[in-house]
């Protein structure tokens, strides 16, 4: 708060002082009094004024920087009203009151919409659940009358649970709570997890695998990387070049601080310039808009938010025409051990 | 034969399991009334039990704290949630598996199987698999015909296991594949046609040869 601007506020009242003063000044004029008398009562009257407003504009000059200072520094700005002291002017006070006020309504209001995802994730959660049965009984049916036509609606019933498991992951990721959980994890376990839940597009696919150097273990929540992993494999098959034998390699190295695992392929890559958007909710790209890839952006997007929540760090590299290799970065001991 | 109870409150997928695992040589019980759920499971005594979570009445993980309490029969938990948690209770609860919906029906299987196997282990089941024309043995995955004895590698054993289990049908090398992809050896189609020519090699050792037949664009048939 700028002196000068105090005293623009100010500006009426001294108007009305200095008039009061040549008022007074005019009439002491006309009358025969000692000449310091006539000096020094509008000398005086105007000096108290002065240190007067100084005080005022001292006190109010420590409550609104600091209240300004305190506002830059916090990270969650509605706390605000928490860490001010309260102020000993009714100005300050009323301001403080209204903050107040207005916090307390736009909390209840964030509640409704919180408790209106919960509620909705909750839904979705359940419905996932309830579907998975007449998915299960389907399979079923298929496995007890095979024949081309079921063998057919089992790739269909196949996609489905993939899109299904995606609407899980992502009902699931944009929750505060904790839905996961840490433990020991051998890389080996859920690469062989994630290939097989993959195995009958990667026969068909005829896409022969490379797999090495994966006995290490990490911390980390298995469901989670399983599907992370999933999407990262099933994008890999989904690009994949027509014009040569199509390879998946995996593999960890260990190093000092962190263990990495490396998904590579030798598909159609993605374009120089479209590399660092892959991660965009929605993105799909030059290869997602081609014909019969059906790229919904969700993907990759999904395994960004759900590495981010588990500490991990995902990478992607990419060469148009030779190749793409995404990283998975696990630190070491990042999280306690609780198993 | 095996008994293998179904405690699912799914009509449809119940019937479609019993017929599955009829098919795979197992005697099927299923319950359909959910009243007395834990006394019904304790009075069939089957020799394992496929039991779903949600169930009217009751809850699995209840049903097999409970059923712990007086046998070890094997349990193997089937759901459809599949948090880390819920996987873990059932485990504390004393469930020897846990498989979520929508299961993997090899894997269901051979869960099945190798539960099974480990409560006979007492010695009533053999490891040696009578093929007629030859004898598998399990244990050391070897064939042997006559007092000859040929070792085969874990992929050769597999696929002719597979081959026997199939006999007399045409089984694609797709199917192959996936049987050995199931168990984790992800070998791709050059090798699986590397490991069948060594595979029909050793049962040529046998004077065999004939047995493994291969059918242009099919896959191969094992011959009776």
């Amino acid at each position: 708060m700028k002196f000068k601007e105090f005293l623009k506020d100010k500006i009426i009242t001294i108007i009305l002082l200095i008039f009061a003063i040549i008022t007074i000044e005019i009439f002491l004029l006309t009358y025969p009094i000692a000449n310091f008398i006539k000096i020094y009562i509008p000398i005086i009257i105007l000096g108290l004024y002065i240190i007067g407003i100084i005080i005022e504009y001292l006190i109010k000059r420590n409550f609104y920087t600091n209240l300004i200072m305190k506002l830059d520094e916090l990270e969650e700005k509605y706390l605000i009203t928490e860490i001010i002291k309260s102020p000993n002017f009714t100005e300050g006070k009323i301001l403080k009151d209204a903050l107040e006020q207005i916090n307390k309504s736009m909390f209840e209001n964030v509640n409704k919409y919180k408790y209106m995802t919960e509620d909705y994730k909750e839904y979705i959660e359940l419905w996932i659940h309830e579907i998975k049965t007449p998915i299960a009984t389907s399979k079923m049916i298929m496995e007890n009358n095979k024949n081309e036509v079921t063998k057919s609606i089992d790739e269909e019933i196949e996609k489905i649970e993939n899109y299904i498991e995606q609407a899980l992951f992502y009902a699931r990721s944009s929750t505060v709570e904790k839905d996961y959980y840490i433990r020991k994890t051998n890389l080996q376990d859920i690469v062989n997890e994630s290939i097989k839940k993959n195995k009958n597009i990667l026969i068909e696919q005829k896409i022969s695998l490379n797999i090495h150097d994966l006995e290490k273990e990490v911390n980390t929540d298995s469901k989670w990387i399983v599907f992370i992993l999933n999407q990262i494999i099933q994008n890999s098959v989904k690009y994949m070049q027509t014009s040569h034998l199509s390879e998946i390699e995996i593999y960890a190295k260990q190093q000092k601080e962190n263990v990495i695992l490396y998904i590579k392929d030798n598909g159609i890559g993605i374009k120089k310039g479209e590399i660092t958007r892959v991660f965009e909710k929605g993105f799909t790209g030059t290869n997602g808009r081609e014909a019969n890839k059906k790229s919904t952006g969700i993907g990759l997007y999904l395994c960004k938010k759900l590495c981010n929540k588990l500490g991990i760090a995902i990478e992607l590299n990419s060469l148009q025409n030779e190749g793409t290799e995404v990283r998975l970065v696990f630190p070491k001991g990042s999280y306690v051990d609780i198993t | 034969m095996q008994k293998i109870l179904i405690v699912e409150d799914d009509e449809k997928l119940r019937n479609e399991l019993k017929i599955f695992l009829k098919k795979n040589g197992y005697e099927v019980e299923v319950l359909e009334v959910f009243k007395n759920t834990l006394q019904d499971i304790i009075n069939i005594n089957p020799d394992l039990v496929l039991l779903d979570i949600n169930l009217p009445n009751s809850d699995g993980e209840y049903i097999c704290k409970e059923i712990r309490k007086t046998s070890s029969m094997p349990i193997i938990i089937v759901t459809s949630r599949d948090s880390e948690i819920d996987e873990l209770l059932s485990i504390n609860y004393g469930a020897d598996h846990y498989i979520t919906k929508p299961y993997n029906i090899q894997i269901l299987l051979a869960k099945i199987a190798s539960l099974l196997r480990r409560v006979n282990m007492n010695g009533e089941i053999g490891d040696k698999i009578d093929a007629k024309d030859f004898i598998i043995n399990t244990s050391n995955s070897t064939i042997e015909k006559q007092g000859k004895i040929i070792e085969l590698t874990k992929n050769e054993y597999k696929i002719l296991k597979y081959l026997v289990q199939n006999r007399e049908k045409i089984v694609s090398r797709e199917e192959i594949m996936e049987c050995l992809w199931e168990t984790e050896s992800f070998i791709d189609d050059n090798t699986l046609t590397v490991n069948i020519t060594r595979l029909r090699n050793k049962l040529e050792e046998l004077n065999l040869k004939e047995l493994l037949e291969t059918r242009r664009g099919q896959g191969y048939i094992l011959r009776r």
